[in-house]
């Protein structure tokens, strides 16, 4: 009977237990195995973090106190006292700082205190406060420009426990999980007391769960709240605790956790929290900071500060309360951060980056060394060569020109858009790239993909090609600006015009480039061969291929900003051709030298067929199409630059370059309408307006050995002296310029035996 | 890094002075010549790393001089000195041919740079460019 029973209850039973238990098993290795992949893939994926170049310090640097004040606020100097790194104060003819530390490629430089002291719009001197002694050099640590994440529009600013203001965890902790250092993922004293407190405030005021409980479900983010759903919770929370310390726990969690909400994207973790309510990093929040960001734990929308700014300021007070109740804080610290208002911004930063159109280049340039993979796991530390100042500048300059462009032209406000790429002419770095008018904004990157006709702007490879010929063509050689019309096969006949509608007969070749004569320019490119002047171009930069008609003399080829950039890039360079760069170093998160991208230059053009397109260029400025620079900049300057205007009035381009810095600057529509702009009308002024703030250098290029400086009667192009008028001197390649001497020429007798003599040689 | 105290430098340099550079790839280094106090330090330091072997540090601190200085002419023959020592002759010629345009008239840095240029054709299996580079060095060195 009992047999019986057995067989017939108790095994079936006991079977059916096992099997259960087996299957339980199973379900717990599985969770074991799925929770352990997210923690690990979480907490592995360091996104690579990108740096600004550094404020380089040292005397006789131009600089003004207000600008280094601003490069400090910038960089979230708090003014004030120098008791800690990160802050600045303001005397009457210096600036007091206390740098932050910071791992540079070449080594680590300290927290230092410092006065630097300002004379003549220029440093004067830098003191260490501590020794007294002068400092010949420093750098601010240098401004974190944005991180390469992970897809899905999950941004993270990721931070290492160390980073997280301890004030922070003890708030946390005190808030969310007061037996988080003792409990083992579950704390069921909790739970009681959360039940305990719902049932008398008949709601859930307290959630009782486990930090670990709440990392495991953000992993998730399901807002299911199903018993079973709890259950697995809570096997993987003890899951996670059997596997890693409290402390590993706690960052994933510092890292994890949802904070708030904008627009598709998710505000993750303290770090990006604190960037996105406070504008600041999270090492730099402040007391009740902190509360609030704790507070939000429990209901990022309900508590929105931005929103809901009652409710948040009385959750971030309660917070501080419960601070103060659990010794975490003092009375008086508790009654002082209690009187503080919330401080958060009035808008949220736009996207994790202000700069999307640099960082899109950085990007690139990264993708030639690094999978993308590595670049949003490894946490890498990328040293750029942007300049927040010049930065700063060309998202002005284009956005306040356009603005006032349009309203000119009664346009619609939003009809123009431009691209600015600015470079440090020396070495090819880039200090500045703006993709758009709206640059805080990520989407088409025109500096980097809107390939547009060139227009004039291809003519000084036009010209090198011909100068490069010192025994066939010199600045003063006469060009043929009579009407021309020009057939090839397969290609419509093509009869080039100048922007005037008027021809001009014979002209010296540096005036044809200064004021840009399109058919002078068409029948010397013609002569020259269109190849040679492509092979030019090749020779400048431009590795986009181009076709071979005659129209490519005059621009009708498209190229981008940045193309056209690293092409002037050469001629500022003396005919020594640069990669255009945007990334210096490259370091591990431990701040192990990597990669070091190497300053490179090779000569690709003779330097005196540079200098004399130089010359021309800055004839350009001086008397020709770009003379409505002088609106913005002195003509002492002697501003390098060219127009360049297309078809219809679609194109605006301005590219030029001063003693230290060259900038390329196009406008136009989108959608590619006329936009009634040429060169010096659009492109010019915004280039103008732009580098006024940038106080440039002058242009003086070096005069290559070849060169001599010869007077040239601007009448006949002939040799002149002291006796004519209106003579130039024209730089020339060492016995290229003209032996014949101008009627003018001093000594009537001379200027009459040439003047026989050319009679008598005809 | 590098806030470079004055004293320091001053130590530096005439420690510099004193002793002889070790192993100098080519003839010794001409002064640094910049009215600069950070580029001064720059170089001076540049040199104590690469004298160490750390080359790549060193040529981070000559581009950071030549951010501050990029005119200087003697700053670019300094980088092409470490083109040549990392074993890149193809640059060194280069940045010495980049020096040289710079350099205006200052013959003894001309000659320098053509006396690397050569130094550098040798390096890459140019011989007759080599000797032609050193003509031109010999040349501007009778000048003087």
């Amino acid at each position: 009977m009992r047999f019986h029973l057995f067989r017939r209850y108790l095994r079936p039973a006991l079977v059916a237990l096992g099997l259960l238990a087996a299957l339980f098993a199973a379900y717990v290795v599985y969770l074991d195995v799925t929770i352990r992949e997210q923690f690990e893939g979480k907490r592995w994926a360091l996104p690579a973090r990108v740096y600004a170049s550094p404020l380089e310090l040292y005397p006789g640097r131009k600089l003004t106190p207000a600008q280094l004040a601003q490069e400090l606020s910038e960089l979230n100097y708090r003014h004030g006292a120098l008791a800690e790194p990160g802050s600045y104060v303001r005397e009457s003819d210096s600036i007091g700082l206390h740098t932050r530390g910071f791992v540079f490629w070449d080594g680590p430089q300290p927290p230092l205190r410092l006065r630097v002291r300002f004379e003549d719009g220029r440093i004067d001197e830098i003191v260490n406060r501590d020794t007294g002694e002068a400092v010949a050099l420093a750098r601010l640590d240098p401004l974190l420009i944005g991180g390469i994440y992970p897809a899905h529009n999950e941004d993270r600013v990721l931070v290492k426990l160390d980073e997280v203001p301890p004030i922070l965890i003890k708030a946390l902790i005190a808030v969310e999980d007061r037996k988080f250092y003792e409990h083992h993922g579950l704390d069921p004293r909790g739970i009681a007391r959360a039940l305990w407190a719902n049932l008398r405030a008949a709601g859930a005021v307290q959630g009782g769960s486990t930090l670990t409980q709440q990392l495991v479900k953000n992993f998730y983010l399901t807002s299911e709240r199903t018993l079973r759903r709890k259950a697995t919770e809570a096997i993987m929370a003890l899951l996670l605790e059997a596997h890693y310390g409290k402390d590993e726990i706690l960052e994933a969690y510092i890292n994890e956790i949802y904070l708030g909400q904008d627009g598709n994207r998710a505000i993750h973790g303290f770090g990006l929290a604190a960037q996105y309510y406070f504008d600041r990093p999270l090492h730099q929040l402040t007391l009740p900071q902190a509360a609030l960001l704790v507070g939000l734990v429990k209901g990022p929308s309900y508590y929105d500060p931005r929103r809901h700014p009652q409710r948040a300021l009385a959750r971030r007070n309660l917070v501080l309360a419960e601070m103060a109740e659990q010794g975490v804080i003092g009375t008086a610290e508790h009654l002082r951060a209690k009187a503080e208002p919330l401080g958060v911004t009035e808008r949220a930063p736009v996207g994790t980056s202000a700069y999307p159109a640099f960082l899109g280049l950085v990007q690139r340039q990264l993708r030639r060394d690094y999978s993308d993979a590595d670049l949003r796991s490894e946490g890498l530390r990328i040293f750029t060569t942007l300049d927040p100042r010049t930065q700063r500048a060309a998202e002005e300059a284009l956005a306040a020109r356009l603005e006032a462009l349009e309203k000119r032209r009664r346009m619609p406000a939003g009809t123009l858009e431009g691209a600015i790429v600015v470079t440090e002419a020396a070495t090819g770095e880039v200090l500045a790239l703006v993709g758009g008018r709206r640059a805080r904004y990520e989407g088409f990157n025109r500096a980097l993909d809107a390939v547009r006709p060139i227009g004039s702007l291809v003519k000084p490879a036009l010209y090198l090609t011909a100068l490069a010929q010192p025994e066939r063509y010199t600045l003063a050689t006469r060009l043929d600006d009579s009407p021309l019309v020009w057939s090839e096969p397969g290609v419509k006949e093509w009869a080039p015009q100048n922007y005037d509608k008027k021809f001009h007969g014979h002209v010296p070749l540096h005036r044809a480039l200064a004021h840009s004569y399109n058919v002078a320019a068409a029948r010397l490119g013609l002569e020259l061969g269109v190849p040679a002047v492509l092979e030019t171009m090749r020779r400048l930069g431009v590795e986009r291929s181009l076709p071979a008609y005659g129209s490519t003399l005059l621009g009708a080829v498209g190229l981008t900003p940045f193309e056209v950039a690293q092409m002037y890039q050469t001629l500022a360079a003396n005919g020594f051709r640069t990669p255009l760069r945007a990334i210096r170093e490259v370091l591990t998160p431990d701040g192990v030298p990597l990669k070091r991208y190497s300053l490179t230059v090779s000569q690709a053009i003779d330097p005196a067929a540079a200098f004399l397109v130089t010359t021309a260029l800055q004839e350009v400025v001086q008397s020709g199409t770009g003379t409505a620079l002088h609106a913005y900049l002195p003509p002492a300057l002697r501003v390098a630059g060219k127009t360049g205007t297309t078809d219809d009035l679609r194109d605006s381009w301005f590219a030029g370059f001063t003693g230290d810095k060259l900038a390329v600057v196009w406008i136009g529509r989108d959608d590619n309408q006329p936009t009634g702009l040429t060169g010096a009308s659009g492109a010019l002024t915004v280039w103008g307006r732009m580098m006024a703030r940038l106080d440039p250098e002058p242009l003086e290029p070096p005069v290559p050995e070849t060169i001599e400086l010869v007077p040239i009667d601007a009448e006949t192009g002939l040799r002149a002296d002291r006796g004519c008028a209106g003579a130039v001197e024209l730089p020339f390649v060492r016995g290229s310029a003209p032996t014949e001497t101008a009627p003018c020429a001093s000594g009537p007798g001379q200027s009459i035996r040439n003047w026989f003599r050319r009679l008598f040689e005809r | 890094m590098r806030a470079l105290p004055a004293l320091a430098l001053a130590a530096a340099l005439a420690a510099c002075a004193r002793l002889p550079a070790p192993t100098p790839p080519e003839t010794a280094p001409p002064p640094v010549a910049s009215q600069n106090s950070a580029v001064v330090a720059l170089v001076t330091s540049a040199r104590e790393h690469a004298s160490a072997g750390s080359l790549s540090t060193a040529a981070a601190e000559l581009e950071r001089a030549l951010r501050i200085e990029p005119r200087n002419a003697a700053l670019w023959h300094e980088l092409a000195r470490l083109r040549l020592h990392q074993g890149q002759p193809g640059q060194a010629a280069q940045f010495a041919q980049r020096s040289n345009t710079l350099a205006g008239n200052d013959a003894r840095l001309r000659a320098a740079n053509w006396r690397l240029i050569g130094q550098a054709r040798t390096q890459s299996g140019d011989h007759a460019g080599a000797e032609l580079a050193f003509e031109k060095a010999a040349e501007l060195e009778r000048e003087l």
